[in-house]
């Protein structure tokens, strides 16, 4: 389900039933390198908007936790725990982060649930046809990390 | 032409002109409106032409995954939207399901769980369909698939808008 009015009149209706919650990792950047920023925003949503339609029914996608790539790990990290425990705390069970900046890998751990981090393709240099082809792909990879996760039991918060 | 006539035609003109604008400036803010508040199945399955899917020769008993691409108009953008069809042949019938789990509208696949084959299956809630569409009993959904409205024409498959059953 999105962030529209008419899918949240459905999840009100059906809350019990949609347990997991999507949240995109979004860098902003424009002072060096504004494409680089942006190349990684787009592509993770294509890649989120893909999930949202094989899922719709299960998982909410909520709008991008956004950051200047210069703000520092601590308070980005403390930010994203607020957000983390306001979202479990008020129905969602599994958190979803899914991100094409690199920079969350190295702080995984400090991630209170799971992250889901995609190297951004270059898609504007393909073929329409081979780019859907390659996203499709990498849906393959992906959409088993989701399964997997409603298969295990949802993950702890610490407090 | 005489100066008066001249001036008339130009009021005119210009009374056309201005009535003209605002009567089409309205009619741009009713006719969505009355749109929207007169035909919401516009927004559910919107309004499609027919698309060519594949070959007639191509289907099989095994239902197969077709992909193809609408425009859809709804409220504030046209867009190109993916489409997915399931469609199966048996003797003379054609059928082209929709992949949408009738529960919450997520997307079924055939045989996506090894526990259950011949069947669709939605990983979500679990929600299960028989070849045909008809939801299996004690599984969320209540109603069977959507088929696409569909023409045949020189061997091949078109299909248009779902229809509910
Ligand atoms: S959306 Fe398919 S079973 Fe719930």
């Amino acid at each position: 389900m999105k962030w529209t009015t008419s899918d949240i009149d459905m999840y009100l209706k059906a809350k019990e039933y949609v347990d997991t919650a999507i949240i995109p990792l979004i860098p902003l950047d424009w002072e060096k390198d504004q494409k680089g920023a942006v190349s990684k925003g787009e592509f993770s949503s294509i890649l989120i908007e893909e999930m949202e339609k094989q899922f719709k029914g299960r998982l909410f996608q909520l709008p991008p936790f956004t950051y200047l790539i210069s703000e520092h790990n601590e308070s980005k990290i403390a930010r994203l725990k607020e957000w983390d425990r306001h979202f479990f705390d008020n129905g969602f069970k599994h958190i979803i982060y899914v991100t094409c900046d690199g920079d969350w890998k190295r702080v995984e751990q400090q991630i209170p649930d799971l992250l889901i981090w995609v190297p951004a393709l270059p898609l504007e240099n393909l073929d329409p046809g081979y780019a859907k082809e390659m996203i499709t792909g990498q849906m393959k990879q992906l959409l088993p990390l989701i399964t997997d996760k409603w298969q295990s039991e949802p993950k702890e918060r610490n407090s | 032409m005489s100066e008066k006539e001249h001036k008339v035609s130009r009021r005119q003109f210009l009374t056309y002109t201005l009535t003209g604008v605002g009567g089409f400036m309205a009619a741009g803010m009713l006719m969505p409106m009355a749109r929207f508040a007169l035909d919401p199945a516009l927004q559910a399955g919107g309004d499609t032409d027919f698309i060519r899917v594949t070959s007639v020769d191509d289907l099989t008993e095994e239902p197969q995954r077709f992909n193809f691409t609408i425009e859809q108009e709804d409220a504030w953008y046209t867009s190109d939207v993916d489409r997915v069809a399931w469609v199966y042949r048996e003797g003379d019938e054609i059928v082209a399901l929709s992949p949408v789990c009738t529960h919450l509208g997520c997307t079924v696949n055939w045989e996506g769980n090894e526990d259950y084959p011949e069947q669709f299956y939605c990983p979500c809630h679990f929600g299960r369909f028989e070849k045909d569409g008809t939801n299996v009993p004690n599984t969320p959904p209540t109603r069977p698939l959507d088929v696409y409205e569909m023409e045949i024409r020189d061997g091949d498959l078109y299909l248009g808008r779902t229809v509910q059953r």
